[in-house]
């Protein structure tokens, strides 16, 4: 079974996550921020990884930065799910290492659709 | 002392902050009760719509899904037998009536047969007396005598025999002709109305097949409905944290707002705060409630309706699965009995008729039996003939009465065998009124009668197997029931949790009444407007931490007094996008 790391200070949006993936066949690790993200990528190897931007402790550019520095997570999919629509902060995501962008909320059969494509 | 300078200005502040940071604990707390509730929630629909897939299955099950054929089959071959036998119904009265008219014209045969009987019958005495007084010349014509005696005797055993069928036939015939000129029409106008009835009970069983074919598109329709709606739920979940995060930044602004208000302008602190500033940047916060109290109510009554429609979608259509097809399993067995009766109250009706047509083969046989006989009788007669007039030959003018007995017996030859001409003409009419009531009833409709009774095992076992997906949907049926019952009593306390949620988020309207107050009261203090320097100050200063457009679009339409921008539609969700 694929695994994914949800990565989100709001309880609320790391529950919909792991709600509409465990629904489609996926095992959901959660995390409260970008400090204990990359902590949690640390110990386990996820197939993909859902990360919020505005984080308290590390905010979501700052731990795809440092996940990408790491051997094992250099191709590894990462997709930002934030409230910021702004192009700037889309450019700093993608010079960042991030693989998509998804302005919240999302949409449950599309980002499915989408993790089926990243993660085989 | 100018509004600016009251201590309990930044006081009113400091507690509408307050207030906004004790609503927000309050509705994270909510919220997450209305996310575990949801799941929850899910995974019994999931259950619910499991139970229901495998009744859908069974319905799709092709010993299922194929009824419908088999019982079109079965009322395409009802309604050909029934056509059948409406015009053997037709035919019989024509029948009756040739056969009539042939058993008249046999039973002339017949009398005329027996009248030469008679004849022959006296020939042999008299031969017996003319053999007597010739004596001995007269022995070779003995045998003849016997021949006459035996022969007579023979004809006029055969010909009173089939006389008697012949009469006792005309008069069975009479009384059946009788009977059908009374009940054809009648029979007619039974099958007419088997026929009818025959249609109906098969739009009936049609109907109801037809829309147990369609369930399983229904369903997959309902559970394309309930996933739309949970998802509408999982949009509006994550909307709640948006508006988390605006009155977060609400919260912020109102703090920089008051700490301008308690310091001063930092520019020129001997000159006060500018109260323009304050007053826009408290109108900015007032926009962003409004925007955000417009945004709470949409998305907690999206979880309500959506709530609302799993429940809908449910208890209706996906409850009313197993029921259905428990109505066409019940239907079905009726309608399929109905039919059954209707060809039995069918085969009733044409049990007369074929009575008819079975007698007719008796006779066809008895005729047939005659018709032999009556040739062997010519035969034997021509031999007679011949012998008798050798005989009367050879005894010359000592037997004139002898040569006129073989007269007579020739004569009586050449009526017999012109007798038996006709009688066989008689039979072939029979034999071909034989192959015609075959033909109408006979061989055709056993053809009919055989691919009826085989349309109607084919169709039993597709009911047999429509019983047993009944059974099983009986048993799904009342386990999808009491979980829909179950179901029901969740979103009932998930509605109370709409309302604890309405009355939480209420609290932004006594916040927005505080601010408002407030920024009324910095309106008429202030002088002049806020020029487009100390514009770009504010937004400079309290725009930084916004995090969504709907924030900075908020903002710009709070300075420059336009409407409030309305909250574009994100309770569908977004798309992905990949870099």
């Amino acid at each position: 079974m694929k695994q994914i790391l949800t990565v989100d200070d709001s309880s609320s949006i790391r529950q919909m996550v792991s709600f509409t993936l465990t629904k489609a066949g996926y095992q959901v690790a959660e995390a409260v921020d970008g400090r204990d993200g990359l902590a949690k990528a640390g110990q386990n190897k996820f197939d993909l990884i859902i990360t919020d931007l505005n984080m308290p402790n590390m905010d979501g550019i700052q731990m795809i930065t440092a996940l990408r520095k790491l051997p094992s997570y250099h191709f590894t999919p990462i997709l930002m799910l934030t409230t910021e629509s702004q192009g700037e902060k889309k450019d700093e995501g993608r010079k960042a290492g991030a693989t998509g962008w998804i302005v919240k909320p999302f949409k449950a059969d599309q980002l499915i659709a989408v993790l089926q494509k990243l993660v085989k | 002392m100018g509004i600016a300078s009251r201590p309990d200005v930044p006081r009113a502040i400091e507690k509408a902050v307050q207030e906004l940071q004790s609503l927000l604990l309050d509705s994270t707390e909510e919220m997450n009760r209305v996310g575990k509730d949801f799941e929850d929630l899910a995974h019994r629909i999931d259950a619910i719509l499991n139970l229901a897939a495998g009744v859908i299955g069974c319905v799709e099950d092709e010993r299922v899904s194929s009824i419908l054929p088999k019982v079109q089959t079965m009322g395409a071959a009802a309604s050909n037998f029934i056509q059948e036998r409406l015009q053997s119904s037709a035919g019989i009265l024509r029948i009756v009536t040739t056969e009539a008219k042939s058993l008249a014209h046999l039973s002339q045969l017949t009398r005329s047969q027996r009248s030469i009987a008679r004849e022959t019958q006296m020939l042999s005495v008299l031969t017996n007396i003319e053999v007597a007084r010739l004596g001995e010349s007269g022995a070779g014509f003995e045998y003849l005598a016997h021949q006459l005696d035996d022969f007579s005797q023979s004809v006029a055993k055969d010909t009173i025999e089939l006389s008697g069928h012949t009469e006792g036939r005309k008069t069975e015939i009479e009384e059946t002709r009788r009977m059908l000129g009374i009940e054809a029409p009648r029979m007619r106008e039974e099958f007419t109305r088997i026929e009818t009835d025959l249609r109906d009970a098969l739009a009936v069983v049609d109907h109801g097949l037809t829309e147990l074919s369609e369930t399983p598109a229904r369903f997959r329709s309902c559970v394309e409905e309930i996933s739309g709606q949970i998802a509408g739920v999982v949009a509006a979940v994550q909307a709640n944290d948006i508006t988390r995060q605006q009155l977060e930044h609400v919260c912020t602004a109102l703090g920089l707002i008051s700490d301008e208000i308690r310091d001063g302008d930092g520019d020129a602190p001997e000159a006060g705060c500018s109260l323009p500033r304050i007053s826009a940047g408290l109108a900015i916060q007032i926009y962003q409630l409004k925007s955000i109290r417009a945004t709470v109510d949409d998305w907690v009554s999206q979880i309500r309706s959506c709530m609302g429609g799993i429940l809908k979608i449910s208890s209706s259509e996906v409850k009313g699965i197993g029921p259905v097809v428990l109505d066409q399993e019940r239907d079905l067995a009726q309608q399929l009995a109905r039919i059954e009766a209707i060809e039995q109250e069918c085969q009733a009706n044409t049990a007369k008729v074929e009575k008819t047509f079975a007698a007719l083969s008796t006779l066809m046989q008895l005729v047939s039996e005659h018709l032999e006989k009556s040739r062997s009788v010519r035969d034997r007669l021509q031999v007679l003939t011949f012998n008798s007039i050798i005989e009367a030959s050879r005894l010359g003018t000592q037997a004139d009465a002898i040569l006129e007995i073989s007269q007579s017996i020739k004569r009586i030859s050449a009526l017999w065998s012109e007798m038996t001409e006709q009688s066989g003409k008689v039979e072939e009419e029979i034999l071909s009124l034989v192959e015609q009531a075959r033909n109408g009833s006979g061989g055709a409709a056993q053809a009919g009668n055989d691919g009826l009774q085989e349309a109607q095992v084919e169709a039993k076992a597709g009911l047999d197997n429509l019983r047993a997906a009944a059974a099983f949907a009986s048993r799904q049926a009342l386990e999808i029931e009491s979980r829909i019952g179950e179901l029901q009593t969740q979103i009932a306390a998930a509605g109370s949790t709409g309302d604890r949620l309405d009355a939480c988020f209420a609290q932004i309207d006594t916040v927005l009444r505080e601010i408002e107050e407030l920024r009324s009261q910095f309106e008429s203090d202030s002088t002049g407007a806020l020029d487009s320097r100390e514009q770009a100050d504010v937004e400079a200063r309290l725009s930084p931490f916004y995090t969504t457009e709907i924030e900075r679009e908020v903002m710009r339409a709070a300075l420059c007094g336009a409407p409030l921008p309305v909250a574009q539609q994100i309770m569908a969700g977004n798309d992905v996008e990949l870099f």
